[in-house]
């Protein structure tokens, strides 16, 4: 990967780039940040959003509503959104609905944006409707042929009804995978049920998703910056317990590397496991000091696709500049064959 | 003039941060030289041209960017004078004047000693004026000892009344009595200089083979890349300054509509990016472009990418021009930013935008900033017209008709 841009051997980089273009000052770059909202059916993602829309920090957001295959009660809530139509929302926000093609989709809105024909929004928040899987979607964002250069997955949030929750966990893989995934977690209509329900979905949060920050929704909405920040890696100094293996075979875990790694090493190792376990890796991301590279390197990838990496101009604590991946697993993959296979990779690489 | 209602379009930003914005106490239609100066007091003073009379010059102190105020604002002797362009160095100013009829003045440059920014001093005058001159339209000053300017000369009769600035290098050593020692001019610009007269460009895109741009890097201290408007862009060996020779001539028009107005040589990366300039409203010479070239061979630029425009079907309409103008030249003085992987252009109504040129061959647009039409403009629209960005990362835009000085971080 490194190595291959087209200019390579041409023309220097230039004094602001390194081996993957200009380092960055995040990880989104220049790119339009997504908020994926994900949740099942009646878990108030539309509720959610719709608070968000009405906030400050929201104004200048466009939603897209994925109502491929499900009836449309969300239309009455965020405004009515004809195919391929655009719907003014007020506070510089705009709506349409995705019925067909996601990416067509996001195409068109980045150039209406362009050409100013919709309002220069700022971030997109995709609401998906309860029963789609997340993963083609973010597959969708990580390609250099689709939509990689015009949008960044700034955060996966998924919603969890505090009433029915635990049931839809028992119940449906996919809410399971929709929390595991997440980057961050909001609980919604805790009102509604009672402590222990609540506490006993929190636990079960926590044993398909340890790190992401979960926050309860007051009157089905939480504070914006929660759906807007970017989103962070565990702390390098907490050492987190791998999230044990779930019924259904979740789980996480996070591989350190004290020692900056070669780039070959690491992208054979990751290419291996892509091969081998592809289907499993349902989100690998992380934080890399890669040789050569004055800042970390942004690594992600969905299942078999592994995004183009992206160098920061600096780390996030100075101080400590160790690697690390964090790997959301399904099929029962745990640390120890990947560690396994990171380390005899190593062992086979060169120095 | 075609008089607009301002609330055509909202503003667009994205990537960049409104931080101030400062109308210069109602005079806010601005040149095109903006210059930082390190006042010795530990202030940040921008200097900033203006467009056109009644006002010279005006003096802004960003020390804090979000808080500007204005430290002196100067006027012009005459109404028929216009500064626009002006560079600092140290504690000294040049600022050029250019009049508006050829033979009128003064016109020339002057130099000010600006160690008390609130009290600029005239300490020198070069006088550029004659029968068939306007003076001086622009000026680089750098090193603190050359001023490379576009200048008419009382002894210099063009063929074309439109061709009336040439590149000239001024001794400024001693600021008080600045000498020339160096001059080049295109060849067949000058009545007698023994070259076939130039070939025009189509008398509706016929804007004048004159200097414009004259910037001189200490990288390259022996070379001067030279904007000659509807000549081009020229490299010249100005090894022996008192011979200016031609390294390499590359000219986009026609098919396009000249105005090649500045070259800026990124050294370390082996590439030019030069810029035309729009001078006609509602984009009637689109397209304006910046370009890049490959430089690896200076005797022999070649093009290969332009910047990404957004639609002209979108702004041409707007009010005013359209198209791109000035770009951050690195200015090698302290207290300048410099990059080689970003570009800051302005384009009139298009506003100001960032680009991204780590792959030259696919420049990407990474920020944009097109404010709404300022109060009281009289095309209706904004019309950015020159960018400068200090070593703190701070960009300062201004705008060419009334809405002043605009003050942005860049957040990409």
């Amino acid at each position: 990967m490194a190595g291959d841009a087209p200019f390579a051997g041409v023309f220097p980089p230039g004094a602001a780039a390194g081996p993957f273009g200009r380092r960055q000052r995040r990880p989104r770059g220049a790119r339009v940040p997504v908020i994926l909202v994900t949740g099942f059916l009646g878990a108030g993602k539309t509720t959610l959003v719709k608070a968000l829309l009405e906030s400050e920090e929201g104004r200048n957001t466009a939603v897209v509503v994925n109502e491929f295959g499900e009836v449309g009660i969300d239309q009455a809530l965020l405004a009515p959104a004809a195919e391929g139509k655009v719907a003014l929302l007020g506070n510089g926000c705009l709506c349409c609905a995705v019925r067909s093609d996601l990416e067509e989709t996001f195409r068109t809105l980045f150039t209406d944006r362009t050409r100013g024909a919709v309002p220069p929004f700022e971030r997109v928040v995709l609401e998906l409707s309860g029963a789609d899987d997340p993963m083609p979607v973010l597959q969708t964002f990580l390609g250099e042929r689709s939509l990689a250069r015009e949008y960044h997955v700034q955060a996966v949030v998924a919603l969890a009804d505090a009433a029915t929750g635990r049931m839809a966990l028992r119940e449906n893989p996919e809410a399971r995978r929709q929390v595991a995934i997440a980057d961050r977690i909001v609980l919604s209509k805790a009102d509604l049920a009672s402590a222990e329900e609540v506490a006993a979905l929190a636990a079960e949060i926590r044993a398909l998703n340890p790190a992401a920050p979960l926050q309860e929704a007051r009157h089905g909405q939480v504070a914006p910056g929660f759906l807007l920040a970017d989103s962070e890696l565990p702390a390098p100094s907490a050492l987190q317990a791998d999230a044990p293996g779930h019924a259904a075979g979740l789980g996480s875990f996070v591989l350190r590397f004290d020692r900056p790694l070669p780039w070959r090493g690491l992208t054979a190792a990751l290419g291996l496991l892509c091969e081998v376990r592809g289907p499993d890796l349902l989100r690998v991301k992380g934080l890399v000091a890669v040789e050569g590279c004055q800042g970390p390197v942004v690594v992600h990838a969905v299942r078999h696709l592994l995004h183009r990496p992206v160098e920061l101009e600096a780390w996030p604590a100075p101080a400590d500049r160790a690697s690390r991946l964090v790997f959301i697993t399904s099929g029962g993959l745990t640390r120890e064959p990947v560690e396994a296979l990171f380390g005899a990779v190593a062992a086979l690489s060169p120095p | 003039m075609n008089i607009a209602r301002a609330d055509a379009k909202p503003a667009a930003i994205w990537n960049f941060r409104l931080i101030g914005h400062h109308e210069l106490n109602g005079f806010g239609g601005m040149g095109e030289g903006l210059s930082v100066q390190m006042a010795k007091d530990g202030r940040r003073i921008l200097w900033a041209a203006h467009e056109s009379a009644p006002k010279n010059f005006t003096a802004i102190d960003v020390t804090n960017p979000r808080d500007p105020k204005v430290v002196v604002q100067t006027d012009l002797p005459q109404r028929h004078m216009r500064s626009n362009s002006l560079e600092t160095c140290g504690d000294l100013m040049a600022v050029a004047y250019q009049t508006k009829q050829p033979g009128q003045q003064p016109a020339g440059f002057e130099m000010f000693d600006i160690s008390r920014p609130e009290e600029p001093r005239s300490i020198g005058f070069f006088d550029a004026s004659g029968p068939w001159s306007r003076g001086v339209h622009q000026l680089w000053f750098a090193d603190g000892e050359y001023v490379h300017l576009a200048a008419g000369a009382r002894d210099f009769q063009p063929h074309d009344q439109k061709d009336d600035q040439f590149y000239r290098i001024v001794d400024v050593r001693n600021p008080s009595r600045p000498e020339e020692v160096g001059r080049w001019w295109m060849p067949g610009q000058r009545v007698g200089d023994n070259a076939p007269k130039i070939v025009r460009h189509p008398a509706h895109m016929d804007t004048g083979f004159r200097a414009h741009n004259t910037n001189v890097y200490p990288q390259r201290p022996d070379r001067c890349y030279l904007g000659y408007l509807d000549g081009g862009m020229f490299i010249l060996d100005i090894s022996d300054k008192s011979l200016p020779r031609v390294v390499s001539n590359w000219d986009n028009s026609p098919p396009y509509h000249g105005f090649t107005h500045t070259i800026l040589p990124l050294f370390g990366r082996d590439l030019l990016v030069v810029t035309d300039e729009s001078v006609v409203d509602d984009a009637a010479d689109w397209p304006k472009l910046v370009w890049i070239l490959d430089g690896r061979d200076e005797r022999n630029p070649v093009p290969i990418a332009t910047c990404p425009m957004p639609p002209v079907a979108e702004f041409k309409g707007r009010g005013g021009r359209f198209g791109a103008h000035n770009l951050h030249e690195n200015v090698p003085v302290p207290g300048c930013w410099q990059s080689e992987n970003i570009i800051l252009a302005t384009f009139f109504n298009g506003g100001l935008r960032a680009f991204d040129i780590t792959d030259p061959y696919q420049p990407r647009e990474v920020a944009h900033f097109v404010p709404e039409a300022p109060r009281g403009s009289p095309v209706g629209s904004i019309q950015i017209n020159d960018v400068f960005v200090d070593d703190r990362g701070i960009v300062y835009c201004v705008d060419r008709m009334i809405g002043g000085l605009y003050i942005l971080e860049m957040d990409f």
